[in-house]
């Protein structure tokens, strides 16, 4: 199928009333949860995955893929108001947003985040079209050893690339896959780790995790530390949003380079939600810059850029999930679980044997963002209300959603009771410097990675060879050491730690 | 310092704790052999893997220590417990009464909310998330329902 055509196919699907009623749900409630500090995007994806199981899978998906590229919008006018990033990926914005609105020119700063999030966005779009196919077309030549390994790839990566020190990264990567294993093992029937409670023969749910670890992990410690911010002042007026002629010019060529960063690390795996491409773009930026010391004090090229790269890698990190299944990112990983409910095997196939799902994903992130792009600039006003919802109403509503949410996945109590636990006993591990989002990838991708490297070790009647025989395997685990070398290195290492917001 | 209270150490500690529990849980499961990977094989490589990075993780706390963070005490044992008392209840006493038990036990969470505000609160907001999934989305649950 040309790229026509398939676009064609696209708009067929995203055009309909039902997905277009989706994908504006989607997009709003990614502004709100992007706006509103204390309650991310992950959190609102767990929230409301149960939906997507009254709805058909690519009405599903455009809802989901609809909050995450809305919140990357929604984040930045939090970070330029109140100098609080409503979202990890704008928090860069800060640097350069804060003093703008201090500077009086808030109405622009906003502006230009906004049509930077869409140059990204689209120019991020453009590349996936173009690049998806071709690549699904060659890993549909991938044998299971190279499955294998290329999870373990992206495992690694995951788990190292993260925020936090890699050794926990790794070890949260390892707890993922074993709680991904609890329930029957459909090769040999065994019960696994289920302790003789039938709820859990069929595995735990996505659901359940992405709850507790993201939306009641994310309320435990949010309370008592998002309340007493600073009453927002600033009056935004329709006309005060125009940039003069010297910001324009001196946004175009940050929100173009910030594209190209934006997208090209959102391909990659481990670099999760946005926010090192947005740190990425600003030291570019910063790097590129004749003036590099008005950067912190308000200098556009500092938020133009860095908004583009987050809003670029939040579409390109879509390639490697729908082309190869492997999820770059626990949103990504959340994907994936709304994929699989509806019964959808992640892979290659995706794009050939569900077409319509695919190319109409595709073209709601085009719609997606032009609805942002109309929802943002008059309803400004509204978003910044938004922010004074204070969070003390917030959480206990989060709270009951995330019970009935659970509750209403098979009406089972013991769901919700998993949720208590894990929240319990997670909220803990994070303390201790755990990660939630390699985690998930882990429990995501566990049962595949064992059923992978089954099927490898059976053609190659036990021999572990065949995982560095392959040239492909063997590329994809050479990667996978050199990552943990240099890992191990950075470890062995005295380092001084990166601050990021003073210089980058 | 006192290791004990080294944010590395612990967590080496946690993987190890978790490492164990899992080689202990699935030892029993047959491990098969690597041409016929029995049930037991991948968990048992994973609880082994876990539990010498947690080795790994901890020994890195005796040349670099880090304080435990202090923990949101508050919300951490209130919220949970919300949550737990809404399984508890919502096969007893409904949705209705669930629901506003729980939105009441998380908002005291925060401990300068007026109950009153809370009360009112969950008066507006349990029926609306009710209709939402009950009617909206044809979720079997019954707003009351006594049934001990």
């Amino acid at each position: 199928m040309g790229v026509l055509e398939s676009l064609e196919l696209g708009f067929a699907v995203a055009m309909t009333w039902e997905n277009l009623a989706y994908c504006l749900l989607g997009v709003s409630v990614g502004m709100v949860v992007g706006v509103l500090p204390g309650i991310g995007h992950l959190a609102a994806i767990s929230l409301l995955m149960p939906l997507t199981f009254h709805v058909p899978a690519t009405a599903a998906l455009v809802m989901l893929a609809g909050i995450y590229y809305g919140a990357q919008y929604g984040g930045s006018i939090a970070s330029i108001l109140l100098n609080l990033p409503g979202t990890a990926s704008s928090a860069v914005i800060c640097l350069d947003g804060y003093p703008m609105t201090q500077k009086g020119r808030a109405g622009p700063a906003l502006l230009i985040t906004t049509i930077a999030s869409f140059v990204g966005s689209i120019l991020s779009i453009i590349v996936l079209i173009f690049m998806a196919p071709p690549l699904a077309q060659l890993a549909l030549s991938f044998h299971s050893a190279d499955y294998f390994s290329m999870m373990v790839l992206g495992l690694v990566a995951a788990g190292s690339i993260s925020q936090g020190k890699p050794m926990i990264g790794l070890a949260s990567v390892l707890i993922g896959l074993l709680i991904g294993l609890v329930g029957i093992d459909v090769n040999s029937g065994a019960m696994r780790m289920t302790f003789g409670v039938p709820e859990l023969f069929s595995g735990i749910s996505i659901i359940v995790i992405a709850m507790a670890l993201f939306g009641v992990v994310e309320v435990i410690s949010s309370i008592g530390k998002v309340n007493g911010r600073a009453r927002d002042k600033t009056e935004i007026t329709l006309r005060g949003l125009m940039p003069n002629r010297k910001e324009w010019r001196e946004s175009f060529w940050p929100m173009m380079r910030g594209s190209a960063v934006g997208t090209g690390v959102g391909i990659l795996p481990g670099t999760g939600g946005g926010s090192m491409a947005a740190f990425m773009s600003y030291a570019v930026e910063k790097r590129t810059s004749r003036t590099p010391e008005k950067f912190g004090t308000g200098a556009v090229e500092g938020i133009a850029g860095p908004e583009s790269a987050n809003n670029a890698a939040a579409q390109s990190a879509f390639i490697p999930t729908l082309t190869l299944g492997i999820p770059g990112d626990a949103i990504m990983a959340l994907m994936l679980g709304a994929l699989m409910i509806h019964g959808i095997a992640p892979g290659p196939r995706v794009i050939t044997e569900n077409p319509e799902l695919f190319w109409g994903l595709v073209v709601s992130f085009l719609i997606g963002n032009f609805m942002l792009l109309i929802l943002n600039i008059p309803l400004i006003q509204f978003w910044v209300k938004i922010l004074q919802i204070p969070y003390r109403f917030l959480f206990p509503a989060i709270v009951l959603l995330i019970c009935v949410g659970v509750y209403s996945l098979s009406r089972s109590t013991v769901d919700v009771m998993l949720v208590a636990g894990f929240s319990t006993v997670g909220y803990l591990l994070i303390k201790l410097g755990f990660e939630a989002a390699p985690l998930l990838l882990g429990f995501i991708l566990g049962p595949m990675l064992e059923e992978n490297m089954r099927r490898s070790l059976m053609l190659s009647r036990g021999d572990f060879a065949t995982f560095i025989e392959r040239p492909i395997s063997a590329g994809f685990l050479g990667l996978a050491a050199l990552l943990l070398i240099w890992v191990i290195k950075g470890e062995l290492t005295p380092k001084t730690p990166i601050s990021v917001t003073h210089d980058v | 310092m006192n290791i004990l209270q080294s944010k590395d150490f612990l967590a080496g500690l946690a993987a190890v704790l978790i490492g164990f529990f899992v080689i202990v849980t699935t030892s029993g499961y047959g491990f098969g052999t690597p041409r016929q990977m029995g049930p037991g094989f991948f968990p048992l490589t994973l609880g082994v893997m876990l539990s010498l990075l947690g080795v790994v993780i901890a020994l890195g706390a005796l040349r670099r220590q880090e304080k435990l963070p202090k923990l949101n005490l508050r919300p951490y044992i209130l919220v949970p417990f919300a949550i737990l008392i809404f399984a508890l209840l919502i096969p007893r006493v409904g949705f209705g009464p669930a629901g506003v038990a729980t939105v009441m036990l998380a908002g005291i969470a925060e401990p300068d909310t007026r109950k009153l505000h809370l009360l009112l609160l969950a008066m507006g907001l349990v029926p609306a998330v009710w209709l939402l999934f009950a009617v909206g989305l044809g979720v079997q649950v019954a707003f009351i329902d006594w049934s001990f």
